[in-house]
């Protein structure tokens, strides 16, 4: 009964914030990426709130149980490198077309419509995944403290998240985010504290580490590095491209707040998921056994064993405000890319209807609420797909970004690169052709160029070109010296590496190849406008951009842009 | 050791209230900013 009053009133006190920003007509804009002037309040609680999900904790915890003293920081640290590393890129998205709604508008407007489509194919999927994943917790959880079953569980949450952001779209979003994040940090604050001195403060801590075996003890483990650390690390970049949550974030927020929004994120993001992963090393420490051995169990039994049964409730209402704010992130998400990657630029063709827009916004969240419920009731096994979109990810993480920077990356070797990464990912990751003599060697050698060229961006990202350069050869080079003959035993790795570094050789070596004229990156900012044109609102686009309104940016795109 | 580890589990809590504090100063900043220039938060 409390379970159910507990989400009663989370669902209703997030439907009734979402009433205060509520407008008759909502415009398709402002539905997608509010008035690209977010301020950095609530754009770094949203971005922090958005990438933690239900998942953030368990995993965390399973980290720190697993792995010892440095487990939470091999979870938590990537997690919030992820938002990190997408800044600086993020600047340039944003340079290039200060209007957009989606990174995809960005690289259509930059190639056309088929290197644009592989980047909303994989946003779509890994925020269905995304949506699937949170309705299971939510449905796991609820059917654990409560009588009601796992199914009920899972519908209350799809249906509830649908219910506050299906009107306002992103606006929504990113207003119950910051609510969200409140209760959720607040929280956070007081439970991991309140179970650390309950289970016996530091003293018992330290008493407990003979408890654990010498790489548990060790905190420059190289099982937890090996195991952990690198498997996120080389999914850093992959995720903060193929995320369209990030993105919309990144067009939404005023832009000269860009920097403080996502350093205040990976810091919050960082310090949360880091103090629960420690419950995880508590319970270790203690030689506690999870539950029917599912470490998704360490947090509650920790909560329930050493605390009052209001903390329950607490931890209750975290994991649905974490999961919640991921979900309706993701039904906002795949809403823009339906309405501006699939109708705008593929269906009408600059002639998009604005009210058009918005049903087909609505229309995907309610397809996509359906696809998450049916997808989570019946635990369908989604490996496959989750292997894919990692894949796709990585694949298309090069691409992307020379494509912004660099002028003469051309449309066809955009797709040809990102299409014969699959393969090769493919052919490593199930081992289709044998990963011994020169074919190991090949994959090696392709791996130690994606190895390369993941320094290589990530340094570029912070300090440019030379020193991206000279970081990428020396990491090449070590990857070649450290990993060849030995990274074929770690296939999973060998695979996503080798997609890294599949699509950036065939880029490169078709744009050099390639005899069209290098691409003049102004037209992007003519070609990416919005949708609605306001009259009273036109002023404010106007001086977000830099330029004067009802400059081409507002209508590029060419719609006729009636008032709704 | 003792002290060392009771910083470890502890700074991360300490952090997100640093990071609380933070957000929710700007959120009322953002809001007042706002209001003078009569358009919505968000």
């Amino acid at each position: 009964m409390t379970v159910v009053l507990l989400l009663l009133a989370f669902y209703g006190g997030t439907y009734l914030l979402t009433l205060g920003i509520r407008k008759k007509n909502e415009d398709a804009d402002a539905f997608m990426v509010s008035n690209h002037r977010v301020g950095f309040g609530i754009g770094a609680a949203s971005m922090t709130a958005t990438w933690i999900w239900a998942a953030s904790f368990y995993a965390a915890a399973t980290s720190g149980y697993t792995y010892g003293v440095s487990g939470p920081i091999h979870y938590g640290l990537w997690g919030a490198l992820m938002i990190l590393f997408i800044y600086p890129f993020g600047r340039r998205f944003r340079k290039l077309a200060p209007n957009a709604h989606t990174l995809g508008e960005l690289i259509h407007a930059r190639h056309g419509s088929s290197s644009q489509l592989i980047l909303a194919v994989s946003n779509v999927m890994g925020s269905v995944i995304s949506l699937m994943v949170n309705f299971t917790a939510a449905g796991a959880l609820v059917s654990v403290l409560s009588p009601l079953s796992f199914q009920a569980g899972v519908i209350i949450s799809g249906v509830g998240v649908l219910l506050y952001t299906l009107w306002s779209g992103f606006r929504a979003s990113v207003m119950t985010d910051f609510a969200q994040l409140v209760a959720l940090m607040a929280i956070a604050v007081v439970i991991i504290p309140a179970v650390f001195f309950a289970m016996g403060g530091p003293s018992e801590l330290v008493a407990g580490l003979d408890n654990l075996s010498a790489e548990q003890a060790n905190f420059f483990s190289m099982d937890a590095i090996l195991n952990q650390g690198a498997p996120f690390f080389v999914a850093v970049l992959a995720y903060a491209i193929g995320n369209q949550t990030i993105s919309q974030r990144l067009f939404a927020v005023n832009e000269s707040h860009i920097k403080p929004t996502f350093l205040t994120a990976t810091v919050g993001y960082g310090a949360i998921v880091i103090g629960l992963g420690m419950i995880g090393l508590m319970a270790l420490t203690l030689g506690i056994q999870p539950l029917d051995g599912d470490m998704n169990n360490l947090i509650p039994q920790m909560v329930s064993g050493y605390l009052p049964p209001f903390f329950i409730a607490l931890f209750f209402v975290l994991v649905i405000g974490s999961l919640s704010s991921t979900a309706d992130s993701d039904l906002s998400a795949l809403s823009a890319i339906m309405m501006a990657d699939v109708y705008g630029k593929n269906i009408a063709k600059g002639k998009a209807d604005p009210r058009r827009m918005l049903l087909v916004g609505r229309l995907t969240m309610i397809i996509a609420t359906v696809v998450g419920i049916v997808f989570a009731s019946f635990s369908l096994d989604i490996l496959v797909m989750l292997v894919f979109v990692g894949a796709l990810w990585g694949a298309i993480v090069f691409p992307v970004i020379a494509s912004c920077f660099w002028s003469r990356v051309t449309n066809k070797a955009f797709t040809t690169s990102v299409v014969i990464a699959m393969i090769m990912f493919c052919l490593a990751r199930f081992e289709w052709l044998p990963l011994a003599g020169a074919t190991g060697l090949m994959f090696e050698l392709l791996a130690s160029i994606g190895g390369g060229i993941i320094i290589a961006l990530m340094v570029f990202g912070f300090l440019g070109r030379a020193a991206g350069a000279i970081s990428g050869v020396l990491a090449f080079i070590a990857m070649l010296v450290f990993a060849t003959g030995f990274l074929r035993e770690y296939t999973v790795l060998l695979a996503s590496l080798t997609a890294y570094g599949t699509s950036t050789l065939v880029c490169v070596v078709m744009s050099l190849m390639s005899k069209e004229a290098p691409f003049d990156f102004n037209t992007i900012r003519e070609r990416v406008g919005n949708y609605d044109a306001v009259a009273d609102d036109a002023p404010q686009k106007g001086h977000d951009s830099g330029k004067p309104s009802g400059a081409p940016g507002d209508h590029a795109a060419g719609q006729p842009a009636p008032q709704s | 050791m003792t002290a060392l580890m009771g910083f470890y589990v502890l700074i991360w809590p300490a952090l997100t209230l640093g990071v609380l504090i933070l957000i929710c100063r700007a959120v009322i900043r953002d809001r007042r900013e706002a209001r003078k220039e009569n358009r919505e938060l968000v």
